[in-house]
């Protein structure tokens, strides 16, 4: 089987031949303290450990456009003030892999949505419906009949990048000062999706999977009540969906690290499938209770708590045989459930993907080797 | 003023009306009703009723921050007025994120609990080194210092922190509590805090326990 071929069957609990072996990559900081512990400087993480070729991306321009001008505003030396392209300011870390705090925002209110936002986000500006020979040559790659890496449809996001550009503060605030407001970003985000899919998908581009984002939890559960989620936002996922079903679309893959307790029956009900990295946490979110409490028609990816790599090899091992039935059964791509962090040691890491490679992949001769240079 | 129910100031911060909370409490202020009051038997209980709304997930965020709000909105009125009077905080929390962390949501969502359940807040900011944390409590001296991480490699600066405040000689005089995505009650225990919740509600309910004052 080749890899296009493997992730559909692991999707759709058909016979394969193991399971893919993928990884959720690195935080900055840990490959060059790998570094010191024989991990050979300058190689890529997936080639040395043999990792299966994540998925790769379609679609065409789905945020603001024209993006607010990248510029940097004030150079703190180790930090630096810029505004982002989502016309956010932010201070960021120039060296650590540390999230932007947000400063200022240009969004805060109905005027600013009508004068900075809205213009950017229609869902008929041609630029985001390219034509012409390289769009054509594009359209051609991701037709090709013999494609064997699996592809994915960008398929945008409803809460998250309004949430952004806000700042949680104050889209909290608006979704009781101003709900109409909320409702009409919401819908006009779900329009672009939208438009973009028909586009693409119109086309002839047929993905294995759409992928969505919302980041919108936090330890303690959802970033905004359940009961406005089902009546704001859910008819509005459910739109998207049904336009990816109407194309044969049927996995619908959603990023939201955090506590998803509350939100995963919503998603599911509206069509979002694929729950995705499975953050365990101090939550302790498991990817076998998801599966017996939503059945199989929730599909998961992630879900390896990363602070296990960090155990040791026997707790490593011992998670890894713990979820082995359910990578079996399929509808289950098991990876660490967020990037991994410097704490894990090397020889950790190296044990954990051996032994992944054993168990979850059968060992088959189809998987590439781990720890050889360009293997 | 016959009139003037002053459930209705409660039920405005619990609602998270800024407006109606503002007004009440304008009303009631200038009908003589003593701020002291006004605090204590309807504010504060308020913002405890959102927190235990929050813990049970009946309220999320969104209803906790415009609560907060509100109670901001109608403590603006009688601040100046407690002022003048010999009216003590519940304790004054010194309240920082950690070094080499910039990330202060879940910060400004503990600060905003804790002035709402009476403490006096010092908001020193985020990626606080030692030496700045020390020099607040010296300069503040508070009962609690509230530490926030959201990242798993600043939870060391936690564990230097609290080894900064007992280097200089503070650590007996304050109670330590902390909090943050990564943080459990075993890396409470193991760095030695004196405290630890998993959520801002909660935040409020330790530091009472922490300062020995009734809800």
């Amino acid at each position: 089987m080749n890899p296009r071929e493997r992730y559909t069957a692991v999707m759709h609990y058909q016979p394969r031949d193991r399971s893919p072996i993928m990884d959720f990559g690195f935080w900055d900081e840990t490959l060059p303290i790998w570094q010191e512990q024989c991990y050979p400087a300058g190689v890529d993480p997936d080639l040395f450990f043999g990792m299966d070729p994540q998925w790769r991306m379609c679609g065409c321009i789905m945020g603001l456009w024209p993006p607010f001008p990248g510029l940097q505003l004030v150079d703190e030396g180790e930090t630096e003030i810029v505004q982002q392209a989502d016309g956010v300011i932010v201070q960021r870390g120039k060296f650590l892999g540390s999230i932007p705090r947000h400063l200022r925002h240009t969004l805060v209110d109905r005027d600013s949505w009508n004068a900075f936002y809205k213009p950017r986000l229609r869902a008929d500006d041609p630029l985001r419906l390219p034509s012409g020979p390289a769009w054509e040559m594009q359209l051609a790659e991701w037709t090709r009949p013999d494609r064997d890496y699996p592809l994915f449809i960008e398929a945008g996001s409803l809460y998250g990048v309004a949430r952004n550009w806000f700042g949680l503060e104050r889209i909290s605030e608006i979704m009781y000062d101003d709900r109409p407001l909320f409702e009409e970003i919401v819908e006009t985000l779900a329009d672009v999706v939208i438009t973009v899919l028909e586009y693409v998908l119109g086309a002839g581009v047929r993905p294995e999977a759409a992928s969505m984002w919302e980041d919108m939890a936090y330890s303690g559960g959802p970033l905004m009540s359940p009961k406005l989620f089902k009546q704001i936002l859910v008819p509005h996922y459910k739109r998207i969906t049904a336009t990816l079903n109407k194309y044969g679309v049927d996995i619908v893959f959603l990023d939201c690290d955090g506590n998803i307790d509350l939100l995963a029956p919503l998603w599911l009900e509206a069509g979002v499938n694929t729950m995705f990295p499975i953050e365990v946490g101090k939550w302790k979110a498991d990817p076998i209770e998801f599966r017996r409490r939503y059945g199989k028609e929730m599909r998961l990816m992630g879900g390896f708590d990363k602070h296990i790599l960090m155990q040791g090899k026997d707790a490593i091992a011992r998670e890894i045989e713990r979820l082995a039935p359910l990578v079996e059964e399929g509808g289950y791509i098991p990876t660490p459930d967020h990037r991994v962090p410097p704490d894990v040691k090397f020889e950790d890491y190296l044990f954990y993907v051996k032994e992944a490679k054993r168990v979850w992949g059968k060992g088959l001769d189809n998987l590439k080797p781990t720890g050889v240079i360009g293997g | 003023m016959a009139d003037l129910d002053l459930d209705q100031l409660y039920y405005a911060i619990v609602d998270g009306n800024a407006k109606a909370a503002a007004a009440v409490t304008k009303e009631a202020v200038d009908a003589n009703i003593d701020p002291q009051t006004l605090l204590t038997d309807y504010m504060i209980p308020a913002m405890d009723e959102v927190g235990a709304r929050f813990e049970a997930n009946e309220c999320f965020v969104p209803e906790l921050l415009i609560s907060a709000r509100a109670m901001k909105a109608a403590m603006e009125i009688i601040r100046p007025l407690l002022l003048g009077k010999a009216v003590e905080p519940a304790g004054r929390v010194v309240i920082a994120t950690v070094q080499g962390d910039l990330h202060d949501i879940g910060k400004n969502l503990v600060a905003t609990m804790l002035e709402g359940g009476g403490f006096q807040i010092v908001d020193i900011g985020t990626d606080v080194s030692p030496d700045k944390l020390a020099d607040a409590v010296q300069t503040h001296k508070p009962q609690i210092v509230a530490l926030s991480a959201l990242l798993t490699t600043t939870l060391p600066s936690m564990k230097r922190m609290l080894d900064r405040l007992v280097q200089d000689g503070l650590r007996a005089g304050v109670k330590v509590m902390i909090g943050g995505a990564p943080v459990t009650q075993d890396f409470a225990d193991e760095i030695g805090a004196d405290g630890y919740s998993d959520n801002a509600a909660g935040a409020v309910t330790l530091a009472r326990q922490l300062v020995g004052v009734a809800a």
